[in-house]
C-alpha cells in the first residue's frame, strides 16, 4: 500500500488529506485546523492529526504535496501545486463527471473547466478584491452579530430578499446597517446578501464555458444559502460532496500520489523530525 | 518543479542601453539649465520624432519618465502628490507619476527636468493624453499643440485621413521654425526618416529572430528594454548604431544556439504593459517556468515593423502620417489587434497568451474580456488573463499574481505532457 498526503494551506483554514492506494484510492483520514498567524505550525498541525487520525506515522507517507496560498511555507513535504489544480483534481476524484467547478474559498472565489481526466482547460478568478468570496458573507455577518454558520440557513427563510447594490466587502457593511436601520429582517437582508454573491459569482463563471457536470468546492459549499442562491442563478443543481472544504487538499493527495512514482528532486523531510515537534 | 528563479539578459546590449538612456537624460538636464537644446513632451504610440530631430528637438516623453519612476520602486510619491491635488484613484497611473514629477521636481535619474518648448500631444488612440498634455501645458507654461490624428477605423487610413494628419505636420513645422527659430531643413527631415525606416528594419528582424527556438531574446521583457532607444534615438546614428549592435548580438546567439532558456519549456505571446513597479518580480514569475515571450503587441505601442512597414523617405511626411494613423497598435482597432496576436501564435509558435490587463488604463484594456474570449474559443491558445498595474504599485498582489500564473503553467504542462505522450 502506498500512501500519500495532501496538504492545503487557505487563508482562513488548512486542511490535510491521507490518501492510501492499494488497488485503488482511498481517503485515510482529514484535519482541519485555524490558519492563523503562523502558518508554518498550522501546515504541520493539520499533517500530523490527519496521519494520527489515520493512525500511521508520518515517515509512512512516501510524498506530501503542498498546495493553498500558504504553499511555500510549508517546511516539510516534497513539492507544491496551486489550489486550482488540486481543486479541479480533487472535484474530479470525488465525482468523475466534473466538468466545472465553482470554488469559493476564503479570499477566492474562482470557476475552473475540467477536462474528462481531471486537469484544468481553463480557470477564471475574482480580482484583487474580496468581493464574492467568503470573507464577504463573513464580513455581513459579523456586521449582523450572527454567527458565520447561522447565515446560510437564515437567508434560506427570507421572503423579499433586500437589493445589495455593492459587492464591495467593505462598504457592504454600510447598506446592511442602513437596511437594518430600515427595520428590514436578518433573513430578507442575508437573502439579499447571498443572492448578489450568486450574481457575481455567475458573471465570473460564464467567462469559461460553465459545463455540467458542476460542482461546487471550498468552504463556503458548506452554506446552504449560498448552495441555493448559486443554483437559482446557474439554473441547475451542483454536485456538493461533505468533503467539498478538503477538496484542494484530495487534489494534492491525488497529485501526491501521482509524483510519488516520478523521479523528484526534493526534500523528504517530515514535522517530526524537527526538534519540539509533537505528537 | 524548475531550479531556474531569476532570468538576466545575457549580453551587451542592455548595458549600452542605460549608456544612451542616461545619455539622453543627461541632454534633459542640460536643456533645464542651460535651456538648450529645445525639447519637446511627446507620447510613444506614433510618436513623429523625426520632425523633431530635423530642428534638433530633443524629445520628452513622460510615458518613459513614468515607467523609469516605477521601475526604480519611485512612482508612489508622484502619484500621491497628483492624487492630493484632485485626480482621482482610478485616473491614469501614468498622468499621475507624470503630472506629481512636475509638482515634486521628480526625476527617475535625479537630475532635472526641463520645461518643454512644445507639449506636442500627438493624439494617438488614447484620449487620455490630451487632457494629459493640457494639463502639462498648464503646470509647465509651455505651449502646447494637439495633433490630431484619426483613430484606424478600417484596415486602411483613408486618403483624406492621411491629408488632414500631413496638413497638420506641415503646421507643426511653422511652429518649430517659430520656436527654435531655424528654418525647416527637408533634408535633414528626410535623413533623420530614412534612419527610422533603417533601425525599423533591424528592430524587425530582431523581433523575428525570436522565432527560433530557443528565442535569443524575451520580445516582452528584453524588448522593452530596447524600447528605450527605439524611441528616443530611432531618427538618430546613435540609435542606428545600437541596433546594428543588438541584431549582431542576437544573431550570434542565435549562431550559438544561445536562449533565454536553452532549454526553453514554453513559448508566450503577452498583451498589454507590464506591472513595471514590479518588473523583476513580474518576470521571475516566468523565468521560473521556463517560459520565454517570443512576441508582445506592448513592443508595437511605438510602431507596429514586423510585418514590413516601414517610414519612407521618398515621402517623408506622408510616411509620418501613416506611422501615425495605421502602424502603430494603439491607433489600430481591437479586430487588427485580435489577427496581430493570432499572427504571432501562429508564426511565433507561441504555447500560450497571457493578457495583462491594467486597472488604470480603460483605453488600451478594455475589450481584453472578450480577447480573453477569442484567444481561447477562436484561436484556441491557453490564456490567462491577470490585473493588476503598468505604474501604481498599490494594485499588485504578489501572491495572487504568482497563483495564476503557476495555475496557467501547471494547466499547460500538463496538455503538453499529454500531447507529447500521445
Amino acid at each position: 500500500m502506498r500512501i500519500a498526503a495532501g496538504v492545503d494551506v487557505g487563508s482562513t483554514q488548512t486542511k490535510a488529506v491521507v490518501m492510501a492506494e492499494n488497488g485503488g484510492r482511498e481517503i485515510l483520514a482529514r484535519a482541519l485546523v485555524d490558519t492563523g498567524a503562523n502558518v508554518r505550525k498550522a501546515a504541520e498541525n493539520a499533517f500530523l492529526a490527519a496521519c494520527h487520525s489515520a493512525g500511521i506515522a508520518t515517515p509512512e507517507v512516501g510524498f506530501v504535496v503542498g498546495t493553498g496560498y500558504g504553499r511555500y511555507n510549508i517546511s516539510f513535504g516534497n513539492t507544491q501545486m496551486t489550489e486550482i489544480s488540486c481543486h479541479a483534481r480533487g472535484a474530479h476524484f470525488v465525482y468523475p463527471s466534473t466538468r466545472t467547478v465553482i470554488d469559493m474559498g476564503g479570499q477566492d472565489s474562482k470557476a475552473i473547466s475540467v477536462g474528462g481526466d481531471g486537469q484544468v482547460m481553463d480557470f477564471v478568478m475574482n480580482d484583487k478584491c474580496a468581493a464574492g468570496t467568503g470573507r464577504f458573507l463573513a464580513n455581513a455577518a459579523d456586521v449582523m452579530g450572527i454567527g458565520l454558520d447561522e447565515i446560510g440557513p437564515l437567508s434560506l427563510r427570507a421572503s423579499r430578499p433586500v437589493r445589495i447594490t455593492t459587492v464591495c466587502t467593505v462598504f457592504v457593511e454600510s447598506d446592511i446597517l442602513s437596511y437594518l436601520a430600515q427595520g428590514k429582517k436578518a433573513e430578507d437582508i442575508l437573502g439579499g446578501v447571498h443572492l448578489a454573491i450568486a450574481k457575481r459569482t455567475l458573471s465570473l463563471a460564464r467567462r469559461v464555458p460553465i459545463e455540467p457536470q458542476i460542482t461546487m468546492t471550498g468552504g463556503v459549499a458548506r452554506n446552504s444559502g449560498m448552495v441555493r442562491a448559486l443554483e437559482e442563478v446557474l439554473g441547475t443543481t451542483m454536485q456538493i460532496s461533505p468533503d467539498a472544504h478538503f477538496m484542494g487538499a484530495i487534489g494534492a493527495a491525488v497529485f501526491a500520489l501521482e509524483k510519488m512514482d516520478q523521479s523528484f528532486e526534493s526534500s523528504t523531510w517530515r514535522p517530526e523530525h524537527a526538534a519540539g515537534s509533537g505528537h | 518543479m524548475a531550479d531556474v528563479r531569476h532570468t538576466e539578459y545575457r549580453g551587451n546590449i542592455h548595458q549600452l542601453q542605460k549608456e544612451l538612456m542616461q545619455k539622453w537624460y543627461e541632454r534633459l538636464n542640460q536643456a533645464a539649465e542651460t535651456g538648450t537644446p529645445h525639447t519637446a513632451s511627446l507620447m510613444i504610440s506614433g510618436n513623429c520624432v523625426e520632425l523633431l530631430e530635423a530642428f534638433g528637438v530633443v524629445p520628452i516623453y513622460p510615458e518613459v519618465n513614468a515607467l523609469q519612476l516605477a521601475i526604480r520602486h519611485q512612482s508612489l510619491d508622484p502619484i500621491l502628490a497628483a492624487e492630493e491635488i484632485g485626480y482621482a484613484a482610478d485616473n491614469c497611473a501614468y498622468v499621475k507619476a507624470d503630472i506629481g514629477c512636475y509638482l515634486k521636481g521628480i526625476t527617475p535619474t535625479g537630475g532635472k527636468l526641463p520645461k518643454p518648448s512644445l507639449v506636442l500631444c500627438n493624439f494617438v488612440g488614447c484620449n487620455t493624453y490630451v487632457k494629459w498634455f493640457e494639463h502639462t501645458a498648464v503646470l509647465t507654461g509651455s505651449r502646447l499643440y494637439v495633433l490630431d490624428v484619426p483613430f484606424l477605423r478600417l484596415d486602411e487610413p483613408s486618403r483624406d485621413d492621411i491629408d488632414y494628419v500631413v496638413r497638420q505636420l506641415k503646421e507643426l513645422v511653422t511652429i518649430l521654425e517659430n520656436i527654435t527659430g531655424k528654418k525647416f531643413d527637408y533634408d535633414r527631415f528626410v535623413q533623420a526618416v530614412r534612419c527610422s525606416a533603417q533601425v525599423e528594419e533591424l528592430w524587425s528582424q530582431i523581433k523575428h529572430l525570436a522565432r527560433r527556438s530557443p528565442s535569443p531574446f524575451d520580445a516582452y521583457f528584453d524588448a522593452i528594454t530596447l524600447m528605450g532607444p527605439l524611441y528616443v534615438y530611432r531618427a538618430t546614428p546613435e540609435g542606428l548604431n545600437f541596433f546594428r549592435a543588438a541584431l549582431d548580438e542576437m544573431q550570434a546567439k542565435v549562431a550559438a544556439g544561445q536562449g533565454v532558456f536553452d532549454q526553453e519549456k514554453f513559448r508566450l505571446v503577452i498583451e498589454g504593459p507590464p506591472p513595471y513597479p514590479f518588473f523583476r518580480t513580474f518576470r521571475d514569475m516566468f523565468a521560473k517556468w521556463k517560459a520565454c515571450t517570443v512576441a508582445s503587441t506592448y513592443s508595437t505601442v511605438g510602431g507596429l515593423w514586423e510585418f514590413g512597414a516601414r517610414h519612407d523617405p521618398d515621402h517623408p511626411f506622408e510616411s509620418v502620417a501613416m506611422h501615425m494613423l495605421a502602424q502603430n497598435v494603439t491607433n489600430r482597432n481591437f479586430l487588427q489587434r485580435y489577427e496581430q496576436i493570432g499572427r504571432y501564435v501562429k508564426d511565433w509558435n507561441a504555447d500560450g497568451l497571457i493578457i495583462h490587463f491594467v486597472k488604470s488604463c480603460r483605453l488600451f484594456s478594455a475589450g481584453q474580456g472578450d480577447m480573453r474570449d477569442y484567444a481561447t474559443r477562436t484561436l484556441g491558445i491557453p490564456t490567462l488573463y491577470i490585473e493588476s498595474d503598468l505604474e501604481d504599485p498599490r494594485y499588485f498582489a504578489e501572491a495572487q499574481t504568482r497563483n495564476r500564473i503557476d495555475a496557467f503553467f501547471e494547466a499547460l504542462e500538463h496538455s503538453k505532457m499529454t500531447a507529447t505522450a500521445v
